[in-house]
């Protein structure tokens, strides 16, 4: 019976989608939402089962029944393993929350919103299962184009102005993909994951391999957002319908990690040249975006591009979690992502309500109007102290594992870069909470100079339909925190250490690389609470710079300023920057192997 | 950025890449000569285990079958972004007259190029229909049969003029055609669970090699895909054909 | 010379990558950056079909020739097959963003368009 379930969640969407399109002239206002909300469930159930079934061994599904014959793969499968098994839920119960909130948003344009929504989860799923390069490629793709498709959605200007730069990188992104994916192609002759890694294995210091690898992360690392690939993410997340935001913010994005995780494992981990770079670039890259998506969110007034850059900080983190040589950073990767994605999708829940029911998005615009909706600033209140890194639910968890990882292969440097970019986005949250909701901070003349053009979201959904899912998310973000840890240590020891020669018959196996012994971990400390309490300083600081001394706040802007400056010039909303910048950041892979 | 910073950016970039890409090039495999395990493992076995003699076809519908589900809601989501984002400033409504772009007239058309077009449209969805059916012999597939058919409906708009071609474009036959196309193939692979066999398992007869009809599942599948990209393509032909034409006072949103 | 032909489709595909990115950074009009990025997808046909040839060999279509005659990689024409319509799906949407721009902004000029004004 279970053997039957591994293609549900990715077709069964799929055709759900299909037929509601065929259909979506003669099916009444709230069916669609009904489907698309139980289709949604329906994938989380499946998805929870598998991750259930998928320990000790990964369930295998060869596709079209073309089963390896004497170690030669055919077709495509779907190995499913813990982490990929309940990433795919995380994302469906993500799905299933947005589509509550969005409840009857979209009615005006028939069923095409619910067709491109379960397109885009159908190809999110699909993505973390398969075990097939090219077949990985074509589900993210799918999540792409859907992607490009709901982002310009809303039709203004600003609207469409980030879904063309966010189409252009991440397509040249996907490009850069294709290509790595023909160098590897050339190289080992194969496309699934356990025949390419054999191929590694016989040539692992192959300059084409080094390059397909460059090509494959860079587009991964696009999608992720990371520095110097970050420019679009702002500017799309902030623009896109607040519950497509919801998604990318709390799936897409963080998915772009797994994607490079999944093939740094599975596909390039005999190379030792390719996984020096792993071990260096990546952590450096990681770093730098958990401080820079830092200082830029506490810059911003316009709320979901603030989100939007602390979602470029916590991903870094999650990239430093991958990029540590360490279990420990793998399972934290793991669990950091969950609950980023689902602090981060309550957060952006919160600026959807704002939009529906204050008709604004500037946080200096909005000061005082959120009294009206105080449970949405609790909310919003709760997310902005996870963020910092409270010690409570998934992301401390994560937080601890990744900074535990650090510290025992002696990268210690990285913990201060990841708690300085949590402190950063949790005080900039809290800054917006303590403004809009409880009106603190005033900024006279400023409320006119909004970033963008007036902007509101449709307001005739009931509060409590949009503050249901929000809550839902920050409970689940708060419990479970040990047993996450473990089953998500389990996970990472499986996708570490993927059993080649259980998928491709005996004789096919690959060296494994000897497994790192977990070691006692050190003792909590008080970090987590000095972090929380510095982002509520620096929050105060910012809402309370009018009543402080001047010299004080005029000295400490005469420091900050002019990098702040440079930093602000540079995120200048022109896709010609954005795509200099990629260049030099695959530049950047070229410099790592040739002097790394 | 001004541009020169944007360019000296460039030439940075390119300074470290084009080392890199030379190094990288010098130890390709050599070009034509290097093994290739997977193309020729389908090339030797798919004739006998699947039937067909077009070997494009067997990866795409059969051994990597799933490349193809995915790629076929690619270009659904993709289609139906598009017409989102067109429709959405001026709605779906059909308006009866034509309107102009800007000062440029609606010339009159001569009963030669009416004439032309019908018999042309006609030929070329016939031809359409027979790339589709010649998937699995000849180069020919959904794809390329789809995008063939759905170009003869731009030579409907140009023989019948707007009001005749949009009483024959229904945008809801369209999505029907593209979304049930979509589905089509992906109940194909359902069927082959209910059988009891694998997802998209090809469980029908297989024919004789080089019969139009052989290939088994792979035919419904194929056919699937040329529904659902005629239809995708002609739901794109009629939004971007939509958008020449100027909105005027009751002339729809 | 003949390890120098080798090198040339790998050439090929570098020269249209690089020209098409040179050409999206220095773009003045949107459909003609979106023309570029059809450049860089190119480059990705060319190197998949290079990889994929097999010098002296047909097709990989048995309808004439027996099965086992030499033909080259049906693999990476799939994979073509795949790439050119996420370029078609892609080329569409981007096209259709652009024209929704034009008419609410009145142009098209990635330098003059910016999503946040501040």
């Amino acid at each position: 019976m279970i053997g039957l379930l591994p293609p549900l969640p990715v077709a069964g969407p799929l055709a759900v989608a299909g037929l509601l399109l065929m259909l979506s002239k003669a099916l009444p206002r709230p069916l669609p939402d009904v489907i698309a909300l139980l289709t949604a469930l329906g994938v989380v159930l499946v998805c929870i089962v598998l991750a259930g079934h998928a320990a000790p061994q990964p369930l295998v599904y060869w596709f079209g029944g073309w089963a390896p014959d004497a170690g030669r793969v055919l077709g495509i499968g779907f190995v499913i393993d813990q982490a990929g098994a309940a990433i795919a839920a995380f994302i469906g119960l993500l799905f299933a929350a947005t589509l509550v909130f969005a409840w009857g948003y979209y009615d005006e344009v028939h069923a095409h919103f619910h067709v491109l929504m379960l397109v885009f989860m159908a190809g999110m799923i699909g993505f973390c299962l398969t075990h097939d390069l090219f077949n990985m490629f074509v589900w993210f793709e799918v999540m792409s184009v859907a992607a490009f498709a709901v982002t310009g959605y809303a039709l203004r200007s600003s609207a469409l102005e980030g879904a063309l730069n966010f189409t252009v990188v991440n397509s040249i992104g996907s490009y850069l993909i294709l290509g790595g994916i023909g160098l590897i192609y050339a190289e080992a002759g194969a496309l699934d994951f356990s025949a390419l890694a054999q191929g590694v294995a016989r040539a692992p210091d192959s300059p084409v391999t080094a390059a397909a690898f460059a090509l494959v992360m860079s587009g991964f690392l696009i999608k992720a957002a990371q520095v110097p690939f970050q420019f679009w993410l702002a500017d799309a997340h902030a623009v896109a319908p607040s519950p497509v935001s919801v998604i990318f913010s709390g799936a897409m994005v963080a998915l772009g990690v797994f994607g490079a995780a999944r093939l740094s494992f599975a596909v390039f981990a005999p190379a030792a040249p390719v996984m020096r770079v792993l071990h260096t670039l990546l952590l450096g890259m990681g770093a730098a975006s958990a401080v820079l998506g830092g200082v830029m969110a506490l810059m911003q007034r316009h709320v979901k591009r603030l989100l939007a850059f602390s979602t470029i900080s916590h991903v870094g983190v999650m990239v430093v979690g991958l990029a540590l040589p360490d279990p420990a950073g793998l399972s934290g990767l793991f669990v950091y992502l969950v609950g980023h994605g689902l602090v981060k999708g309550a957060l952006f829940m919160v600026a959807g309500i704002l939009l529906a029911r204050c008709s604004g998005i500037d946080e200096v615009g909005l000061r005082g109007r959120g009294r009206g909706i105080w449970p949405a600033g609790v909310a919003m209140a709760a997310g902005g102290l996870l963020l910092a890194g409270l010690p409570f639910g998934l992301m401390d968890e994560g937080t601890r594992l990744i900074g535990d990882a650090a510290q025992r292969v002696g990268n210690i440097w990285v913990v201060p870069a990841i708690t300085a970019g949590a402190i950063c986005t949790g005080a900039a949250v809290l800054r917006v909470t303590g403004r809009v909701f409880l009106g603190l901070g005033p900024v006279p003349g400023e409320e006119e100079r909004s970033p963008t053009e007036r902007e509101r979201e449709k307001s005739d959904r009931p509060l409590w339909l949009m503050l249901l899912p929000t809550a839902l998310l920050l409970l689940l973000a708060l419990g479970g925190a040990e047993a996450a840890g473990a089953f998500a240590g389990q996970a990472a020891a499986a996708f570490m250490h993927p059993d080649t020669a259980a998928l491709l018959g005996p004789g096919a196996a690959v060296p494994p690389s000897p497994p790192v012994a977990p070691a006692p971990d050190p003792p909590t400390t008080a970090l987590p609470w000095l972090a929380t309490g510095l982002a509520l300083a620096i929050a105060a600081f910012e809402l309370t710079r009018r009543r402080l001394p001047g010299r004080l706040v005029r000295g400490f802007d005469w420091v900050t300023r002019p990098p702040l400056d440079v930093l602000r010039t540079l995120h200048s909303g022109r896709v010609g920057d954005y795509v200099a910048w990629l260049a030099v950041g695959v530049a950047l892979f070229a410099l790592a192997f040739a002097f790394g | 950025m001004t541009r020169r910073a944007r360019l000296l950016l460039c030439v940075l970039a390119a300074a470290c890449l084009l080392p890199a890409c030379l190094h990288v090039a010098l130890h390709m495999p050599p070009f034509g000569a290097h093994p290739l395990p997977y193309g020729e493992a389908i090339n030797a076995l798919a004739t006998r285990q699947r039937h067909v003699t077009n070997m494009v076809s067997a990866v795409n519908f059969d051994y990597r079958g799933l490349d193809t589900l995915g790629e076929e809601f690619m270009l659904l989501g993709a289609v139906t972004g598009t017409a989102v984002l067109l429709r959405g400033s001026r709605g779906e409504q059909l308006t009866a007259r034509p309107g102009r772009v800007g000062n440029r007239p609606v010339a009159p058309r001569s009963d030669a190029v009416v004439l032309i077009c019908r018999a042309l449209a006609a030929l070329t969805v016939l031809f359409g229909v027979y790339v589709v059916l010649h998937a699995m012999t000849t180069p020919g597939g959904g794809f390329q049969g789809g995008a063939i058919i759905a170009a003869a409906t731009a030579l409907i708009f140009l023989g019948e003029g707007y009001r005749g071609w949009r009483r024959i474009m229904r945008t809801g036959l369209l999505d029907a055609a593209e979304g049930g196309g979509a589905a089509l193939y992906a109940l194909c692979g359902f069927a082959a669970m209910a059988a009891g066999w694998p997802f998209l398992h090809n469980f029908l007869p297989l024919g004789t090699p080089r019969d139009v009809f052989s290939g088994g599942l792979m035919q419904i599948e194929n056919a699937g895909v040329g529904f659902a990209v005629a239809g995708g393509f002609a739901v794109l032909f009629v939004e971007f054909l939509e958008e020449t034409r100027a909105e005027r006072d009751g002339d729809g949103a | 010379m003949s390890q120098a032909l080798a090198l040339f489709p790998w050439a090929a595909a570098t020269w249209l990558l690089a020209i098409g990115v040179y050409a999206i950074v220095t773009s003045r009009h949107y459909v003609h950056l979106i023309g570029c990025l059809s450049v860089v997808q190119s480059s990705t046909y060319v190197l998949l079909l290079a990889v994929g040839y097999r010098r002296g060999a047909g097709p990989p279509i048995f309808y004439t020739h027996p099965p086992g005659t030499p033909a080259v990689d049906p693999v990476v024409q799939a994979l073509v097959l795949t790439d050119i319509v996420i370029g078609a799906t892609v080329t569409a949407l981007l096209l259709a963003i652009a024209l929704q721009l034009h008419k609410t902004r009145g142009t098209l000029d990635p330098e003059k368009l910016r999503p946040m004004q501040r």
